[in-house]
């Protein structure tokens, strides 16, 4: 799949951000290709949901710089970088939860098709956003539930909800943060075979921050590891899995490693 | 095509039963009685209830589209109803003869001047959130009372102005008997009236069920989280705010058609106004839009009956004291019916029981 000569659709420079003394993300210069499933891991603290921040827009670096498919876009804001395909969930469950499931979709795929200034015509007039809504429903395993409000979701149905939204922009790359954050154990496997479904059908670039090491080695295609914000680690899952640097930050971080 | 999505299926199912539901011959009912009112009740008291009723049905709602819709607190609502019936007032009564131009032309300075201050008043304090919003609101609109009241020159100050109607609106004007009513202008412009706060009302619907008005039901929810699906959040409340205030100039303009008479307290006053749209709001239901009717129709139908209640109970039980003595404050009774209708219809009359009906169907 990743193949060496290929332009990486995100590329870092020596990104570097700094909160007064404490250096949260330090000189991290790694690639992503595109169609990938690039994990960021690493313990509590390391600085990876910062790098998502800085990736993002979210934070300006104090140094280095963020490539998307080679062009310069360090300066931009979280806007326009959504705009150029970069979608993003959140830790926090990010929904509207008095609007309808399906309307949480659909209130999406109008904001992408950019008819939101429409003050006359029946929403339901453009019903091809209502299916569309309700084939990503379908997607993240929702469509049952979508005339429910939000708010009458479970946490983990509420996190596949984000996803849905996430999906229905239609980004380029995905950056998922923590996508089972605060779930249940009943709840998780239903994520990851959407996460999974996600991967195998190859029309996007993924970028995922997790804590289940299981899911993260049979999900992803590389990984990064962060330790107190230096990349001390970048490769396939086997090679993380062997490498002595990684063992040791896990066992002396003494963080949760299973 | 393929077979249809429960989405589809349901919004077919929708269409069918539209024409057989019962809130649709609700509706059918409520629009024909306020047609009828004048013939069945052509007493001066209950024409006047009738007309105020839908008057303020329409303010409410355009008061919803704020609160309801878009989770905006503005107390800045009374004044914009205020420079509705002063424009109507100052075309017809102060500054020009009574002529069905100058009556248009007061409308239209209703409109453009709503909406001059709204854009102007959302430009300056939608930056602040929620509380401080309201907070400003407050503070303008007791600005423009001490300025109807003080420019007396130009506004008549406490006296205010009184207006008279042209042509076949005229009180003066008859135009003979109809089933035994005598048809004055008083009907021609409750009927003028009445229609154009339906055209007003109809107008508001459509708003709230197009794209716009849904992206302003997902600012409500969670404003974050809309913008970051790209929407440009202040540009939509500004508009919201925009709409909102331009409706109530207009019904303000119907008010002064209907009254002849505007002056600072019945016109701008926050508290006379500005509370009563709020609980009549609250009432019906926020974000429901008809919530207005039934809010409305509750305060102003017990507050012109309750007083005739202490008349009542002392024809009949002349010895109940305490009875009396209740019902002569009779603003206590009002007081503790507003508090049971909050604790039993938490979301209104008609939220509630939308809520009720659809936990029913499921």
């Amino acid at each position: 799949m990743a193949k060496e000569n290929e332009t990486p659709i995100i590329e870092t420079r020596d990104l570097t951000i700094r909160f007064g003394g404490h250096v949260a993300v330090d000189h991290v210069s790694m690639a992503v290709n595109p169609f990938v499933l690039k994990s960021i891991i690493g313990p509590n603290g390391a600085g990876k949901t910062t790098l998502f921040n800085l990736l993002t827009g979210q934070y300006k670096p104090t140094e280095g710089k963020v490539f998307l498919k080679g062009e310069d876009i360090t300066r931009l804001g979280i806007a326009d970088r959504t705009r150029l395909g970069m979608g993003r969930s959140f830790q926090l469950t990010n929904i509207f939860p008095l609007l309808s499931v399906l309307e949480n979709v659909r209130v999406a795929i109008q904001a992408r098709e950019g008819v939101g200034l429409n003050f006359w015509r029946n929403y339901l007039h453009f019903s091809a956003y209502e299916d569309e809504a309700y084939e990503i429903l379908k997607e993240v395993l929702l469509d049952d539930k979508w005339a429910k409000p939000a708010s009458d979701l479970t946490h983990g149905e509420q996190r596949k909800l984000e996803i849905a939204i996430l999906l229905s922009l239609k980004p380029e790359i995905l950056f998922l943060d923590e996508p089972t954050a605060g779930m249940s154990q009943e709840e998780v496997p239903a994520i990851l075979v959407i996460l999974e479904r996600l991967k195998d059908s190859r029309d996007r670039t993924m970028l995922l921050v997790e804590h289940k090491m299981d899911m993260i080695m049979t999900l992803s295609d590389t990984i990064a590891v962060l330790q107190d914000g230096r990349l001390i680690a970048d490769g396939d899952p086997e090679e993380i899995y062997q490498s002595e640097a990684v063992q040791a930050a896990y066992l002396g971080g003494g963080v949760k490693g299973e | 095509m393929a077979e249809k999505t429960p989405v589809q299926l349901f919004h077919l199912e929708d269409k069918r039963k539209r024409y057989r539901r019962s809130d649709f011959y609700l509706r059918i009912g409520v629009l024909g009685l306020l047609f009828l009112i004048p013939f069945l009740f052509p007493s001066y008291k209950t024409v006047d209830l009738a007309m105020k009723i839908v008057i303020y049905a329409v303010l409410v709602a355009s008061f919803d589209i704020m609160l309801g819709y878009t989770g905006i607190l503005s107390f800045g609502h009374g004044m914009f109803f205020g420079i509705g019936a002063y424009s109507v007032a100052f075309l017809i009564g102060k500054y020009g003869d009574p002529s069905y131009f100058n009556l248009m032309l007061g409308m239209a300075i209703a409109l453009l001047a709503a909406a001059a201050l709204a854009v102007i008043i959302s430009f300056l304090s939608l930056r602040v959130k929620a509380i401080f919003f309201a907070m400003i609101t407050l503070a303008i609109a007791e600005l423009a009372i001490v300025l109807a009241t003080k420019l007396s020159g130009f506004t008549g100050g406490e006296d205010g102005i009184s207006l008279s109607m042209p042509g076949i609106f005229a009180v003066s004007f008859s135009a003979g008997e109809f089933l035994g009513i005598e048809i004055t202008g008083r009907v021609f412009t409750y009927y003028l009236i009445l229609l154009s706060c339906l055209g007003l009302f109809i107008v508001m619907l459509r708003f709230t069920h197009s794209p716009l008005g849904r992206v302003l039901q997902a600012i409500r929810d969670n404003e974050q989280r809309a913008e970051a699906l790209g929407y440009k959040t202040f540009i939509f409340q500004g508009i919201s705010i925009t709409f909102g205030c331009v409706m109530a100039a207009l019904v303000g303009g119907l008010y002064a058609m209907w009254v002849g008479y505007v002056n600072p307290e019945s016109c701008l006053g926050v508290f006379e106004i500005m509370l009563a749209v709020l609980l009549m709001c609250i009432i019906g239901g926020m974000g429901t839009l008809y919530g207005g009717i039934v809010g409305a129709a509750f305060y102003l139908i017990t507050e012109t009956f309750l007083p005739d209640l202490q008349h009542l109970a002392r024809d009949f039980f002349p010895n109940a004291l305490f009875l009396h003595n209740v019902l002569e404050r009779w603003s206590l009774v009002l007081g503790v019916l507003f508090i049971l209708i909050v604790i039993f219809f938490p979301k209104g009359v008609i939220g509630s029981v939308r809520d009720y009906l659809a936990r029913g169907s499921r």
